[in-house]
């Protein structure tokens, strides 16, 4: 996540940060799947970068994933930090035309705002 | 007539795809027809006028309305000096020229059947009302322009000093009920207080005064008969010769928007658009006060239907119309992206006119049987419509058509019906057009508030602070800050309750005034620092702790000046670390440092900066709850829940500490605990959207689905009754 200036970076961080604990290892258990970001700063699949989360083994990476992820989601830093934070819903997002998925659906159905922690503010 | 029709035929069938309304036959015949037939038809009423010539529009019109369809794009690139130099040698002439509003060089071609509405309704002025010939005519169209012109680029309208017009009150009247439209229209992305802002302005420069909306004027009992049978249920409202003008100029000045204009007045009526504009609003009006809208929830049904037909049917136009729309779509969204693209732009602000013609066309060309009734489902409630397009354009492109609609309406996201998705449709529109004006950092002021007037606001926002009361604090200096715009500390002191208040957009928005006011005021550097660390923004969190640095007595002397615009970040943490050598007991050097290291995700250091700062300053609560949120970041939740309740323990009503308490608990996967903090958080400053949306997602989480819609509807007592701390 270091050296990404987008603002999703820094929610993913404290996602992988989040996965060590017992309720980040109780979401692995409870999801189990993969999931690929591509995160585009402004304009959907522009200058994406690639970020992987991966919830059977319950870490963050950056980078494509070696393998098929379950799901991969395209979208803009606003548009995912409101999925992530609940402002946005996901299938509103995805009817707008602000998400493209590509993958299994049932998996990316189970992407939703309870599976990110919240970052408190100061 | 009947020659007109004939010779105008030709127009729905353009021969190399030259633009229909480019065909100089056409121009000439409306020229020259349009003026000898247009004297036994004023005798009745103008909007009869336009009814004997559907057939010319109804089917050209509206094909060019589509943008990106070919019409369209070499309209826009077209040079206009052929249709103009043909113009000029019909008997038209002098009419044209007489309406070149000021500032357009030259009536198009395109323009040639605008030539002609504009003279019927100059006629009709002649016929029927008092003209606005001559130089007021000029000089109110020169304001409304240079109005368009400010809307257009986002500039707030600068009032100007007009001469006396001697408008009469149905002038006024009209200019005011049609610039509130237009306002909206082209505002449609500012907020309701910045539009009405806007209108008085224009209004006050016309000198009309704004009151509501009088009773319909009687004396033209005709034109109102005929008024109320175009537009059955609405409510009234005036024509006159001066706005529809102005809707002409309008037209001019974009290339494109004519044709839908035309289009629209050929079906409804001269006025007929700008009662489609009043239904929407009253639409969107009660969509957002998010009550059960039965009608909506109805047509999002249907249209959710029409979207799984649309999806198995093979037909090829079927496809072509919808990766037209699907090009619209795109285009909307870029459009506010690419101000250069001028159709785009204008597609933005005339969206949902476009809309509607579009489902005209499509029902007159490809569903002539049967298409009527989902046809006029889907025009009013265009918005849903043209986005269930796109979601059907991912369907094909998912290739799981059936299963992902099946899914979607058999409730596979945990809700059952399509009412929830309606209604989060609904406050997502709203919440979508709150958040862009927010996050331009404008700031939203509340619509009622009593302490406008007030003798001394800025005394009683103070000490409603320190009372605790947040939310009355942030009325009380909202009237402050109304009443003197200068006040670099009223503005201060109101960001810092809203920051308290966890709303850090408008806090921004405040701070931002406060800087505008007095910008090297450290407090206010340190706050907009740390708000755009909350949402995020770190180049912008970065920027203004480094000016904290440059403008500060004592160490303004370390940072050097040059790299003030975008300044690395581990330089400034450098730079502050030298500040902190230089004075290891001076506790706003540690907070900033705290900061930064939050920016760097270097909680650890963070954690330990402010813990170095407490010893200074153990009473700052704020400086508790950045130690406490610092932590709960860095995923030490049970430390940042003693930090939190210290603060808490320093001041009771800090919603902002209230609301990190429930993050807290979220995160350890302790929902129910959660969910009574953020019902805290949200009783306390029912404006807290975040705590809102954390409520939710932790209702949903602990598996109390039952409560959501008392969330949902913001319905606090429901909430405190069953979640109480």
């Amino acid at each position: 996540m270091d050296g990404s200036s987008l603002k999703s970076a820094q929610l993913l961080e404290q996602m992988r940060l989040h996965l060590a604990t017992d309720a980040g290892k109780e979401l692995t258990k409870k999801v189990g799947l993969v999931y690929q970001l591509n995160i585009a700063p402004k304009k959907l699949g522009v200058d994406e970068e690639i970020f992987v989360v991966d919830l059977k083994k319950g870490e963050v990476t950056k980078g494509p994933y070696q393998g098929k992820p379950d799901a991969t989601f395209s979208f803009t830093d606003n548009d995912f930090l409101g999925i992530a934070t609940g402002k946005t819903n996901p299938q509103i997002a995805f009817i707008r035309g602000a998400i493209k998925i590509k993958g299994s659906i049932s998996a990316a159905q189970k992407f939703t705002p309870d599976i990110f922690p919240k970052p408190a503010k100061l | 007539m009947a020659m007109r029709h004939l010779v105008t035929g030709q127009t729905s069938c353009p021969a190399d795809g030259a633009s229909s309304s480019n065909n100089p036959l056409n121009a000439f015949a409306n020229a020259l027809l349009g003026q000898s037939s247009k004297t036994p038809a004023l005798k009745e009423l103008p909007g009869s006028v336009s009814v004997p010539s559907i057939s010319d529009f109804g089917t050209a019109a509206p094909l060019s309305t589509i943008p990106g369809s070919e019409n369209e794009f070499k309209q826009d690139q077209r040079p206009l000096a052929r249709g103009a130099d043909f113009i000029r040698e019909g008997p038209v002439n002098d009419w044209v020229e007489s309406f070149r509003p000021p500032g357009v060089p030259e009536f198009g071609a395109a323009e040639s059947r605008f030539a002609e509405f504009d003279q019927i309704y100059n006629n009709a002025g002649t016929t029927f009302g008092p003209p606005l010939d001559g130089p007021p005519q000029r000089v109110l169209s020169g304001v409304l322009h240079s109005f368009l012109a400010s809307g257009r680029a986002g500039v707030p309208f600068q009032p100007v000093p007009v001469p006396a017009l001697g408008l009469s009150e149905s002038d006024k009247q009209c200019i005011r009920d049609r610039s509130c439209i237009m306002a909206r229209h082209i505002l449609a992305d500012q907020p309701e207080e910045y539009i009405q802002a806007q209108v008085n302005t224009l209004l006050h420069s016309l000198d009309i005064d704004n009151r509501m909306r009088g009773p319909m004027h009687g004396q033209y009992p005709e034109m109102e008969e005929y008024w109320n049978q175009s537009q059955s249920s609405m409510g009234p409202a005036s024509m006159h010769n001066a706005s529809d003008k102005w809707i002409t100029e309008f037209g001019n000045q974009n290339n494109n928007p004519e044709s839908w204009a035309h289009s629209f007045e050929q079906q409804y009526g001269p006025n007929g658009w700008a009662s489609e504009f009043e239904q929407h609003q009253s639409q969107m009006a009660m969509g957002q006060m998010g009550g059960a809208n039965m009608a909506n929830l109805a047509a999002m049904e249907q249209s959710r239907m029409l979207a799984q037909t649309l999806a198995s049917n093979n037909d090829p136009k079927f496809q072509m119309s919808r990766g037209e729309l699907i090009i619209e779509d795109n285009q909307v969204k870029q459009g506010s992206a690419s101000q250069s693209n001028g159709w785009a732009d204008e597609f933005q602000t005339q969206y949902n006119a476009n809309a509607n013609s579009w489902v005209d066309q499509f029902a007159h060309e490809e569903l002539s049987q049967g298409a009527d009734k989902w046809a006029s489902e889907f025009s009013s409630e265009h918005h849903q419509g043209a986005l269930n397009e796109s979601w059907v354009d991912e369907f094909s492109k998912l290739n799981v058509t059936d299963e992902w609609a099946e899914e979607f309406s058999g409730g596979g996201f945990g809700e059952s019906s399509a009412d929830p998705w309606a209604d989060e449709f609904q406050e997502q529109l709203s919440s979508f057009k709150q958040s862009s004006g927010a996050s331009r950092g404008v700031y939203v002021f509340s619509e009622m508030n009593p302490y406008v007037g007030h003798p001394n606001p800025m005394q009683e926002g103070q000490e409603l602070f320190r009372k605790g009361l947040l939310s009355e604090a942030v009325l009380a200096l909202e009237a402050e800050v109304l009443k003197n715009p200068e006040n670099a500390e009223g503005w201060r002191l109101l960001g810092v309750t809203h920051a308290e208040n966890d709303d850090d957009q408008q806090a921004i928005a405040a701070m931002m005034n406060a800087q505008e006011a007095n910008p090297t005021n450290l407090e206010v550097l340190l706050a907009l620092g740390v708000s755009h660390t909350n949402e995020l923004e770190q180049g912008e969190a970065l920027r203004y702790l480094y000016r904290w640095l440059q403008n500060h007595p004592k160490y303004g002397g370390l940072a050097p000046p040059q790299s003030a615009d975008s300044p690395y970040g581990p330089d400034v943490v450098r730079l502050f670390n030298e500040a902190a050598q230089m004075s290891p007991e001076d506790a706003d050097v540690h907070i900033v440092l705290g900061v930064l290291y939050n920016l760097s995700r270097e909680y650890d250091k963070a954690i330990a900066s402010f813990k170095t700062a407490l010893q200074f300053k153990p009473q700052d609560y704020s400086l508790w709850n950045k130690l406490g949120a610092t932590q709960a970041n860095s995923i030490q939740s049970a430390d940042a829940i003693l930090a939190y309740q210290k603060a808490l323990d320093l001041k009771p009503n800090y919603v902002r500490a209230w609301a990190n308490m429930g993050i807290s608990y979220a995160n350890q996967g302790l929902y129910e605990d959660s969910i009574r903090y953020y019902v805290r958080a949200v009783a306390m400053n029912p404006k807290a959207d975040n705590a809102w949306q954390y409520l939710r997602i932790s209702l949903g989480n602990a598996s109390r689905a039952d409560m959501i819609a008392a969330c949902d509807a913001r319905n606090l007592d429901a909430l405190q009754k069953e979640f109480p701390l």
